[in-house]
């Protein structure tokens, strides 16, 4: 079986390289752009048949760049003239390991990193779920609060990990025909795909969208979350109802046992104020003017000097987390760079399709995508496109144009949480073996519905109160 | 896709034949192996190694001719290929002397007393093959239902 999958990985770009470029139904279409193509269909495929775990496609699609487009591509492949086209400095291809978007992940990795590490995270757990008591359905929306909160900063796979062996123990306290543990079991994976949106560094598409938000398009990590923040808000709290509502829990009384306390030691208050000032750095960058690029280098470096984080604990770092982003941004950057990106979209005429209409299949497919495969291969492979899509089409330019699609798109590949393979936190939830797929799905699907709705709802609001410019 | 081994050692056949047919829900994505020496076990573990395959559990009675459980595992803890190996002693007739061997020199993992249960047996071996896949890097998801999921929770939990 993966053995199928892996050839026709391989031989459908193949068969796109060895055709010649007048076949292709693109006008003017060059040799580069062609082998872009190719690279694209790859990606595409490998990242929803998964021959090969996501982030080494990532790499693939890096090295085949730099093989096939780069300056200092294959001499053999390489011909003068115009058909030809426009190779890339491979310089630019190796920067997106080290992109600024890479680094601001990093940031969010050594803050989540220390937080475990000096228990800050158990800790505010404990503080933050005390004062919801032990009537099941107020527990519930305190773990859903929390498990949103963390995950706007933390990976949305940890989070989920920590609030699940929180609440399994409970879960084993209730009466062994109480529906309602299947709702308290998904509210964590709920609650922790909705929170990663709250932040750009909530979760990577995020953090991706960031990467075709640039010149006049540019949303500061204070902006993000001024919009991205309310819209957790009221979709966890929909969220909520939708799951006492299918699952009612008729267990009386709940108690989650966090123990712990908050370390008091030098260490633990550096990791502390470092959390602090990090996150007040973000949201202030219009008076001290870092970006959140910048701002992300802070965390890093204070905990690396402090030995918070040392040797060992940089192993523990997903790199395969960045590679996967930084093979996204590689596939945008070949597209916007051979000038691919704007023959595709050029090519079909998006005027004759109302703006509403435009934007309602992008959120539908990003959301259908996400439910299969990658959220971030999702955002990947969709966000080089809808940003062109954003800026050339007339009709949508003077909605909000690349911002305005982009944050929809961008919503749409988080709202991919109906099936157990949708996401880490649902494979989780799953795993433990209390819910069945339609379980997950009946609510999975009415939430991911009401969030497109609310995604659109959203950026109406921003569009009337002035927020795209 | 590489292989994952749970292997079992007894010299009595009845043991063998009790502890395959508790661990038969394994069989679908492990290979469950029955060996009746020491010496057999460590020439499939040979094998194994030389195929790139894993050896992630080992379950050893203590009481066997010529090698005993003890020596088995003090053999697989000296030996680097398996050092992630999971090793687990199950007996009824293990002397003190032995005991404190089994934990110095043998590195158990787990100790199960004779006679077992199902549930305790399948519980300490999903807990073992949970260490071996996250110790080993080796893709988590595929596994799922056979994880042990408060060690997967502790794990992912300190990852980014």
């Amino acid at each position: 079986m993966k053995f199928f999958k892996l050839v026709a990985c391989v031989l459908l770009p193949l068969l796109i390289l060895l055709i010649p470029t007048e076949i292709i139904p693109l006008s003017g279409i060059t040799e580069i752009e062609k082998r872009v193509i190719a690279i694209f269909i790859f990606a595409a495929l490998s990242w929803v048949l998964e021959p090969i775990p996501i982030y080494t496609t990532s790499l693939t699609i890096i090295l085949l760049e730099l093989v096939l487009l780069s300056n200092k591509a294959l001499t053999f492949l390489k011909f003068e003239g115009e058909d030809y086209g426009k190779s890339i400095p491979y310089i630019d291809i190796l920067h997106t390991f080290a992109s600024p978007i890479i680094i601001l992940f990093l940031g969010g990795f050594f803050l989540a990193m220390a937080a475990t590490k000096y228990r800050l995270d158990q800790n505010l757990a404990r503080v933050l779920l005390s004062p919801f008591g032990s009537s099941p359905k107020a527990v519930m929306f305190g773990v859903m609060l929390i498990t949103a909160i963390f995950s706007m900063f933390m990976s949305n796979t940890a989070t989920t990990a920590m609030m699940l062996s929180i609440l399994t123990p409970v879960l084993a306290l209730c009466k062994p025909d109480d529906k309602g543990k299947i709702g308290l079991l998904l509210s964590v994976p709920v609650a922790a795909n909705i929170g990663g949106i709250g932040t750009p560094i909530g979760t990577p598409p995020n953090a991706v969208a960031l990467k075709y938000l640039t010149g006049d398009d540019v949303i500061s990590f204070g902006q993000w979350m001024s919009f991205a923040v309310p819209y957790v808000a009221v979709l966890l709290i929909i969220g909520w109802f939708i799951l006492i509502f299918l699952y009612p829990i008729r267990t009386e009384q709940i108690k989650l046992d966090i123990k712990g306390q908050f370390l008091k030691n030098t260490k633990a208050y550096v990791v502390y104020a470092t959390f602090i000032v990090t996150i007040l750095l973000w949201l202030t960058d219009f008076i001290h003017g870092m970006n959140a690029y910048i701002v992300a280098m802070i965390p890093v470096t204070v905990f690396s000097i402090s030995g918070i984080i040392n040797k060992k604990d940089l192993q523990n770092i997903s790199w395969d987390v960045l590679w996967l982003v930084s093979g996204g941004i590689a596939l945008g950057l070949a597209l916007d760079v051979t000038g691919l990106a704007d023959r595709l979209i050029s090519s079909i005429s998006f005027e004759n399709f109302p703006p509403l209409v435009i934007i309602t299949a992008a959120a539908l497919i990003a959301a259908l995508m996400a439910n299969f495969m990658s959220n971030t291969a999702t955002a990947n492979l969709l966000l080089p496109l809808i940003a062109v899509v954003g800026t050339t089409v007339a009709s949508l330019t003077d909605l909000g144009g690349s911002q305005m699609v982009i944050i929809v798109t961008t919503i749409a590949c988080s709202m991919g949480m109906a099936l157990p393979i949708s996401t880490p936190p649902n494979a989780l939830a799953f795993g433990t073996g209390i819910i069945t797929t339609k379980d997950m799905a009946k609510p999975g699907i009415v939430i991911a519905t009401i969030g497109l709705l609310l995604s659109f709802a959203l950026v109406a609001i921003m569009f009337l109160t002035g927020f795209f410019k | 896709m590489n292989s994952l081994f749970i292997i079992c050692v007894d010299d009595q056949p009845e043991v063998l034949n009790a502890l395959e047919q508790d661990l038969k829900l394994f069989d679908e994505k492990f290979n469950v192996e029955v060996c009746d020496s020491a010496a057999e076990a460590i020439e499939l573990m040979d094998e194994i190694d030389q195929h790139g395959d894993y050896a992630a559990v080992v379950i050893t009675d203590q009481v066997m001719p010529e090698l005993t459980g003890v020596d088995l595992l003090s053999k697989i803890t000296g030996d680097e290929r398996f050092h992630d190996t999971q090793k687990i002693l199950l007996t009824g007739l293990a002397t003190h002397e032995d005991t404190i061997q089994a934990i110095n020199t043998g590195g158990i993992d787990h100790y199960i007393e004779k006679p077992w249960s199902k549930e305790e047996i399948t519980n300490i071996i999903k807990k073992c093959l949970t260490q071996f896949i996250l110790t080993k890097g080796i893709e988590y998801q595929s596994y799922m239902e056979y994880l042990d999921q408060d060690t997967l929770y502790k794990s992912l939990k300190t990852n980014t």
